[in-house]
């Protein structure tokens, strides 16, 4: 099925194909955050009544940085046929959101459903819903500073990047020759054994 | 307990703390607060098998005012600390912490930005119990300790306070 979409700037290892082929169950648009409302207000009027979920993407190095994604559906009962249920058709919006200014249209006018999930695109990516009734955090506690699922915040959080990890007595550390407090495999291996009250030396002979 | 028996039978006489204490470890009431996974093994310990009643503890308050021990049973996020530090100050003293689990004991798999390391950084707490989860005769043994403690009027105990 060939591809109805233009491609953002510059593909990048974490995204290398930047455009999505379309798949068998949902065709994909992408669009700009300023043709993004007229765009769902058309497929909502054209049945796309139920928007299943909205959620983020992060691509750092790549412009535009961020993807807001929209998965709609068109209910089968407004599919016409009674050949049509079960086969729902689906549709995903891809829109693109600069680093610069991370924001695009609300839409939890369009879809009540779209309230809380923007909260959490909010929460923890920190793109702007421009127009939404109610935008604070929903996830994280309300004073949280940074957005977590940016690929540059530490898996730790800021207050405890600098602690280094323990050093456990891996075998592939030991390999590396990584230092681990003292503790190597084979010291650890030695203990056991003289806590069974034999040695290494015995048990390999 | 020491109890001596009267000739006669009509009486038994013992030391007041020793009643009070048994009372009172007889009765460790803990607060209905499921975090995680954990929890649905501290569910099963207060079902047939198990039967957390043996030891008085099958009464679940739903009110921290009226609950003795409170089970940290499971991950606590950073967004929970909070609550769960309230709770603890809403139960009335004397009062116990068990931290059941290794999520609530350290973290556990979770070292990332969004779970306490460990819920004694916001509460203290009494008895540890390891596992992933815990096996529900673990956490009976947990309020075992918790009930030799009081017993020997140890944290916590009403006379311990005195």
């Amino acid at each position: 099925m060939p591809s109805s979409q233009t491609p953002p700037a510059g593909a990048t290892a974490l995204d290398p194909t930047a455009v999505r082929p379309d798949i068998a169950d949902a065709r994909i648009l992408r669009v700009t955050p300023a043709e993004l409302r007229a765009t769902l207000e058309g497929l909502k009027a054209d049945g796309f009544t139920v928007m299943m979920d909205v959620g983020g993407v992060d691509y750092p190095g790549r412009e535009p940085r961020f993807d807001v994604v929209y998965h709609l559906v068109k209910l089968a009962a407004s599919a016409g046929t009674v050949a049509a249920v079960g086969t729902p058709e689906r549709v995903r919006v891809l829109c693109g959101v600069p680093e610069a200014d991370p924001a695009v249209p609300s839409i939890a006018d369009l879809w009540p459903s779209a309230n809380w999930a923007e909260r959490e695109v909010f929460d923890l990516f920190g793109v702007r819903f421009d127009g939404h009734p109610d935008l604070r955090r929903i996830q994280l506690p309300a004073d949280w500073e940074g957005h977590p699922l940016r690929k540059d915040y530490p898996l730790r959080g800021p207050a405890r990047e600098r602690a280094p990890r323990p050093n456990f007595a891996l075998k592939s550390n030991v390999a590396a020759g990584t230092p681990a407090s003292g503790r190597t495999a084979a010291a650890l291996q030695k203990q056991i054994a003289a806590a069974r009250g034999q040695s290494r030396e015995d048990e390999t002979k | 307990m020491a109890v001596s028996e009267l000739p006669g039978g009509q009486f038994l006489l013992a030391k007041l703390d020793d009643v009070a204490r048994w009372a009172q470890s007889s009765s460790v009431w803990p607060l209905t607060m499921g975090l995680a996974c954990c929890a649905i093994e501290m569910m099963t310990a207060t079902a047939a098998e198990y039967d957390i009643a043996r030891f008085g503890s099958e009464v679940f308050r739903a009110s921290p005012r009226q609950a003795d021990l409170m089970i940290v049973s499971g991950r606590v996020a950073q967004k929970m600390a909070p609550v769960v530090r309230r709770l603890y100050d809403q139960m009335a003293d004397p009062k116990w912490v068990i931290s059941m689990g290794a999520c609530a004991s350290s973290g556990g798999v979770f070292d990332n930005y969004a779970i306490v390391q460990g819920v004694d950084t916001i509460v203290p707490v009494d008895v540890y119990v390891p596992g992933c989860p815990p096996t529900p005769d673990g956490l009976l043994y947990a309020v075992n300790l918790i009930q030799q403690q009081i017993r020997q009027g140890g944290r916590g105990g009403i006379l311990a306070r005195a």
